[in-house]
């Protein structure tokens, strides 16, 4: 297969699937539900495009999904304190007090992965594995496993406003892709990520700073999780400390179909977009023709299996 | 019985080149030797074809007389022919025994036979070693070991098959001086026993310790086999080396007296030690030394890419007592790493990505990248250093070697250095490249850039160089230049005294 033909055929696949949905699956095409399709897929999507920069600088972060919640709770909980009478300030002062400090939280805690990376050559993979249980537990420890519900009803906008007929979370996500693409683009942030995850030795030995690129990602993805978290508790108006269960995976699973090198070096932004997606409109699709979740399981299964082996070269021969 | 193994008028082809051309040898058991040659002489080609692993396009391999065809490395193991390479295969977390054993460890009788033999296997691995007069303690795990008893568990691996034909190459590269010479009473003591030992290396001063002849090849010929004995070392590098054709430098090309570098007391534990050195301004310093002189490690500490024990850097103003990557960027220095695939290049991304790798806060404002200046530094570099290319945005892995080096020195070029460290920047490309690459220094030189020089082709350093440094065992231990030495005196410089003399082990 020609490398042109290889870089376009998930958006290929994923027109093919449009057209099969749109013959088959009553209602698919209509306005409102490809607007749906991209509410459901915002709040992962905000995170795959942080996750992007994160695996193309040759790391992970397991730990998005504890974020969220993490992020959700200590978002109601500050505003809950800061608010309640008789001192309590106006709501929409300590709504956004809260989070800030849960975007400073989350900077911090991705930043401290990102050192431990750098500093001591602790593996991504095992500290935000840590992240994602020490998160998960500091979450249920805020909202002592009962949401928290201190919200005024406009907090709602954030995760299931319009405006005119466009969900707001959709807005974001386009907003985060946008401005995720031109980093990685046009920014010489952006190329010191791909240098760093395509060969950390030669950055260095170029002058590129790898600790800093390193952390920034780690810092980055964290506070998109944030953001996720924040839209999360907007649209349940709470925060729980169930919310994100397992959207860890989710997230790279889309962004591996989007065609980035789990070994970092190799990726692209507009792939993740596209990864993104392509597997909100397929549950979308199946859901509409009934088909089983079970089903819908397997199939996503398989689908990953099939777009990483699509991005497999051929071994070389010596 | 004495092994032998013949090869008869053998002849590679790769596409574009002939790696060896009508190569016939002998080797008989119960002798060491040498297989000498450049690098690209054809040594390793020869060696992969005798192993199994490459097949020679035409020509016939003989064992104990009768012609063998080896198209697989286990038909070299079943006729005989063991290679043990440079880079360790053991697996460090089982041990001795189970390395040497290794997937033919013996189990126990009848229906337990799925069960280990624990004691049968020490006592095998043990009478392997005992042949080879070794003891170790083969319970323990082979990552307890030295390299050089590493390297011995690797040969008794390969002496377990019972091989007539051991061939080992490059055993040294990584071993001290003692533990060098362990490994030669090992294999002195294989010859003996009858084995026919291929011995590949490229320090010509062990020569005298292990080799009984010496095998001369040179651009895929073989140019000569002689014994020891009646050879000298003078007349074994005219062998490796030929007529040197020599092409200078332009005589007009002269350094200005002004220091631009200056490096005083130098040192690095183990590595090297009281480095002095001044590099002028237009100046092109040439190290000559051979591999593990520690000349390496010298560039690499210089730059900050490495740290080091003692000594100052005077650069740009600046005493340094240390350095970093950064900081000596920022001063003007600039290091071509021996290594381009992997401390140079980002293989997959973009030749013009490359290129401004090095100058990122050049072509960008603010962090921000501009596309267009972009474009116009890689379109000035692909020209002036005449890159062989469809199109910048191709990845960089898929360019020639030699275009690849261009690349690798051209990413510097837009840093404004002042001094150029090159580590072997010639290595692994073709001759055409290699004058380009030279043009390059003699350009820099012009505009006033000094170089540094380091190089294994001793030849080059004699073409290119103002002045050069003769560096052995982590010190500096002369300095000549060009027009008063022959590639043979400075070879022989490089090796030390003891190449002439034969010493009995």
């Amino acid at each position: 297969m020609t490398r042109r033909l290889r870089e376009f055929i998930l958006e290929g696949v994923l027109i093919a699937l449009c057209l099969v949905l749109a013959w088959r699956a009553p209602g698919f095409l209509s306005a409102d539900n490809l607007l749906n399709v991209l509410h459901n897929v915002s709040m992962q999507g905000v995170i795959a495009f942080g996750m992007t920069m994160v695996i193309i600088a040759g790391e992970i972060d397991l730990s998005v999904g504890s974020m969220i919640a993490f992020a959700g709770c200590l978002t109601a909980w500050i505003t809950g304190r800061l608010s309640a009478a008789p001192h309590g300030w106006p709501m929409p002062r300590a709504i956004l007090l809260a989070i800030l400090a849960s975007l400073l939280a989350g900077v911090a805690i991705g930043s401290i992965s990102g050192m431990l990376r750098v500093r001591f050559r602790v593996p991504t993979f095992i500290s935000t594995l840590a992240w994602l249980t020490v998160l998960r537990g500091a979450a249920g420890l805020i909202t002592n496993g009962f949401p928290l519900t201190p919200f005024p009803d406009w907090y709602n906008f954030i995760g299931a406003g319009h405006v005119w007929k466009v969900p707001f979370p959709a807005i974001l996500f386009l907003a985060v892709f946008l401005l995720i693409q031109f980093i990685m683009n046009y920014t010489t942030f952006g190329r010191s990520i791909y240098a760093v995850g395509g060969n950390a030795e030669a950055a260095r030995l170029s002058g590129i700073h790898v600790p800093r690129v390193k952390i920034g990602v780690m810092a980055i993805v964290s506070a998109l999780a944030v953001i996720a978290g924040v839209m999360q508790s907007s649209q349940n108006m709470s925060g729980s400390d169930r919310s994100g269960m397992g959207w860890e995976l989710d997230v790279i699973a889309a962004v591996i179909i989007g065609g980035t090198n789990l070994m970092g070096g190799s990726g692209r932004v507009w792939g993740t977009l596209i990864g993104v997606i392509f597997l909100g409109v397929l549950v979308n699709g199946m859901t509409l023709l009934n088909i089983s979740e079970y089903w819908q399981m397997v199939v996503r299964g398989v689908l990953i299996l099939m777009a990483v082996l699509m991005n497999v070269s051929p071994p070389e021969r010596a | 019985m004495q092994a032998s193994l013949e090869t008869f008028r053998i002849r590679k082809e790769f596409p574009g080149t002939v790696a060896l051309e009508d190569v016939s040898l002998r080797f008989e058991g119960g002798r060491v030797v040498a297989l000498l040659g450049k690098n690209g002489a054809g040594k390793s080609t020869l060696v992969k074809i005798l192993a199994g692993t490459l097949q020679p396009t035409s020509g016939q391999i003989a064992i104990n007389g009768r012609p063998v065809k080896l198209k697989s490395a286990g038909d070299a193991f079943r006729h005989g022919i063991a290679t043990v390479y440079q880079e360790l295969s053991v697996i460090p977390e089982l041990s001795a025994a189970e390395n040497i054993l290794l997937g033919r460890m013996p189990g126990k009788r009848g229906w337990a036979r799925v069960m280990l033999d624990w004691p049968a296997a020490r006592r095998r691995a043990r009478e392997i070693l005992a042949e080879m007069g070794v003891d170790l303690d083969v319970h323990q795990k082979v990552r307890r070991f030295g390299v050089a008893q590493q390297q011995i568990i690797e040969i008794a691996k390969a002496m377990s098959f019972n091989p007539s034909v051991l061939m080992l190459d490059e055993p040294t590269s990584a071993l001290a001086r003692h533990e060098t010479e362990m490994l030669f009473r090992v294999v002195r003591r294989l010859a003996r026993s009858g084995v026919a030992v291929i011995y590949i290396t490229h320090r010509l001063h062990e020569l005298a310790q292990i080799a009984d002849a010496v095998t001369v090849l040179r651009d895929g010929h073989h140019v000569g086999t002689a014994n020891f004995a009646e050879t000298s070392a003078d007349s074994i590098v005219r062998m490796i080396f030929g007529s040197v054709v020599q092409r200078q430098r332009p005589q007009a090309l002269q350094p200005s007296p002004e220091p631009l570098l200056q490096v005083r007391g130098l040192c690095r534990a183990e590595k090297f030690h009281d480095i002095d050195f001044t590099v002028h301004r237009g100046e092109i310093l040439g190290i000559a030394g051979m591999l593990g002189s520690g000349r390496t490690e010298l560039l690499r500490a210089i730059f900050g890419a490495d740290p080091f024990d003692g000594g100052r850097i005077i650069l740009g103003g600046r005493i340094l007592k240390g350095t970093s990557v950064r900081g000596m960027k920022r001063l003007g220095a600039a290091l071509i790493p021996e290594n381009r695939k992997e401390q140079s290049l980002v293989p997959n991304l973009s030749v013009r990505a490359n290129l401004c790798l090095a100058s990122l806060d050049a072509i960008g404002w603010n962090g921000l990248i501009s596309v267009r200046r972009e474009n116009l530094v890689a379109r000035h570099f692909v020209q002036r250093l005449d890159i062989q290319l469809a199109n910048l945005r191709l990845p960089v892995h898929s360019l020639s070697g030699g275009n690849q080096q261009k690349v690798a020195v051209g990413k510097w070029l837009n840093t404004q250095p002042r001094v150029m460290l090159f580590d072997e920047p010639t290595r692994g490309i073709d001759l055409q490249a290699k004058q380009q690459i030279f043009q390059i220094m003699w350009d820099l030189s012009r505009d006033g850039i000094g170089s540094v020089f380091v190089s294994s082709e001793l030849e080059e350093l004699l073409e290119v160089c103002h002045r050069i440094l003769i560096m052995r065992s982590g010190a500096i231990i002369g300095e000549v230049r060009p027009e008063d030495i022959s590639v043979e005196d400075l070879v022989v410089r490089c090796m030390g005294e003891s190449a002439g003399a034969r010493s009995e082990p």
